[in-house]
């Protein structure tokens, strides 16, 4: 269970009991980059629903996002850090543009510093655990490929 | 449709302030007070308060009977809390007058207040975080600035913006700030140079081109028309109202550089209210940061769509240009108590039509005027449009 007080926990409760969209998660723990798509009108959502907000349907399936995608848009997090991420002053987070579909994805940029992003630097998308055995997802810069 | 006036108002001062929630409340109460004619307690039969998070900043919620109770008032019409982030204090107005204009009540009295600056300001940071998508842009990083700075970059990218055209705005807006003795930053100067070498927040927007954590507050009072001049000879006339929306997770947003929303919500405003944006005299915007200011110029129709840092370099937006922006001195000058943000734009523009402020920002014989707020991402756009002549 989270160890931080609800109210100051940003990341989302995933377990069956508080959620409808637990899939998500059991799909990132098993290294899939998922959301839900409307069976009725083909409508991509991001975050998952579990009812299609275009055409407020209730037959939604699971579909595979890229893990890949590009640097839309950054900027990094120097000057008032919200709690949990004081240390973490310097972080880069961007909007990613994923591989072939319309989405952009608002997220943390781990393994890289704002000097040296460039907009349309390609990053792979990156789950990890908490410490309190949740799940949750980033983006990186892929690592530097080894000298020739 | 009856017609609504604003007949009065005032702020607190605004600023890192020693004094609790209920005591800025009170602070607006008494600026309202004293500057209506003959405006007792027992007039007021609504009372709408704008508060954005006072359960989060204050620990209190259900906070409009606590508002009566600190004014005195018993309402007996109409007792509302508004909650829309940023733009809280300006929806209040917005529902102050459709609830005179509907006919429900006749004398409302419109709060805006905020208390943001608590012991921990990560804990207030983590506040703000929440009027994103929390659990999925929130929990990223997604906060004010950073968001503000991608929609920077793009601009940049996408338009050739500088750094240097958005500090002018900046120094436009602190320069109207020192004529306002409420505001955060009077007294306070901000040159060019000062704003550029001013520590980076978000990359590429540094301090300078950041409004504040301000604790802050306001009251206006809006009647039926039949009523206005009870209260004062010069009574300020709201034309028309319009707002917006388009998305609210980030993914959903259709552009960062092009606030199509605002665009939309100024369509309709002009439309209800038979005008064009030339017919602006002054507009009170929501500059929270520099960049801002310059893609509302653009989505408001004062210039062509990616000349938003021309417009500033120009002078376009400043006393004696095409149109005055933010003359109070604007969220970068003033401070943003969010609640209370939309309430002093109002009280600025009830004072600028009644010539009551100081010549260095008045905008002579301003006819019709805007106010906007936008709130969260840019993912609504709050407008109302006001005339001096009934
Ligand atoms: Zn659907």
């Amino acid at each position: 269970m989270p160890q931080t007080p609800s109210l100051l926990d940003f990341y989302p409760l995933e377990d069956e009991k508080s959620t409808r969209i637990s899939k998500f998660f059991d799909n990132v723990r098993q290294g899939h980059f998922t959301t839900t798509r409307c069976t009725k009108d083909q409508s991509v959502h991001w975050p998952p629903r579990v009812v299609c907000p275009q055409c407020h349907g209730e037959a939604l399936e699971w579909i595979e996002l890229p893990k890949k995608g590009r640097l839309f848009a950054f900027s990094a997090l120097l000057l008032g850090l919200p709690m949990g991420m004081e240390g973490e002053a310097g972080a880069v987070v961007g909007m990613v543009e994923l591989d072939g579909w319309p989405i952009k994805i608002f997220s943390r940029i781990a393994n890289a510093k704002y000097e040296d992003c460039h907009i349309g630097d390609a990053v792979e998308w990156d789950p990890y655990t908490l410490a309190d055995g949740r799940v949750f997802f980033r983006f990186r810069k892929p690592a530097a490929p080894p000298p020739a | 449709m009856r017609k609504v006036a604003v007949v009065a108002g005032g702020v607190s001062t605004w600023g890192v302030r020693s004094a609790t929630w209920g005591e800025l409340v009170q602070e607006a109460g008494n600026a309202l007070f004293s500057s209506a004619r003959s405006l007792g307690a027992k007039d007021v039969d609504s009372l709408f308060v704008g508060a954005a998070q006072p359960e989060r900043f204050a620990f209190q919620s259900h906070v409009a009977p606590m508002t009566a109770e600190l004014l005195g008032l018993h309402p007996w019409k109409v007792l509302r809390r508004n909650e829309l982030a940023c733009a809280s204090g300006q929806a209040a107005i917005q529902d102050a007058y459709a609830a005179i204009a509907s006919g429900l009540s006749d004398v409302a009295v419109v709060l805006g207040v905020e208390k943001m600056n608590i012991p921990s300001m990560a804990e207030a940071t983590t506040s703000m975080a929440n009027v994103l998508d929390r659990a999925w842009d929130g929990v990223q990083g997604g906060t004010a600035p950073p968001f503000f700075a991608m929609a920077a970059q793009r601009h940049m990218h996408e338009y050739g913006t500088t750094a240097e055209q958005m500090a002018l705005v900046s120094v436009k807006n602190h320069k109207f700030a020192n004529t306002n003795p409420k505001s955060q930053f009077y007294s306070k100067t901000f040159t060019k140079e000062k704003i550029l070498s001013s520590p980076m927040v978000s990359p590429p927007l540094r301090l300078g081109d950041c409004s504040s954590m301000t604790d802050g507050s306001g009251a206006v009072l809006l009647v039926s028309e039949e009523k206005a001049r009870t209260y004062t000879d010069t009574p300020v006339w709201i034309s028309a109202t319009a707002q917006y929306t388009d998305f609210h997770n980030l993914a959903n947003m259709p552009s960062l550089s092009s606030w199509t929303g605002l665009k939309k919500a100024a369509s309709e405003l002009y439309q209800k209210g038979g005008i064009d944006p030339t017919d602006i005299d002054f507009a009170e915007v929501h500059d929270c940061f520099t960049i801002s200011e310059i893609i509302e110029y653009e989505e408001l129709g004062f210039c062509k769509k990616g000349q938003g840092g021309k417009f500033i370099q120009e002078g376009q937006s400043d006393l004696g240009g095409k149109v005055t922006v933010n003359p109070r001195g604007g969220l970068l000058g003033c401070g943003h108590p969010l609640g209370a943000t939309g309430i002093g734009q109002a009280v600025e523009v009830l004072e600028q039509f009644q010539s009551k402020v100081p010549a260095a920002r008045h905008v002579k014989d301003a006819e019709v005027a805007l106010t906007h707020n936008l709130s969260g991402s840019a993912n609504v756009h709050t407008l109302t449009l006001y005339r001096r002549e009934n």
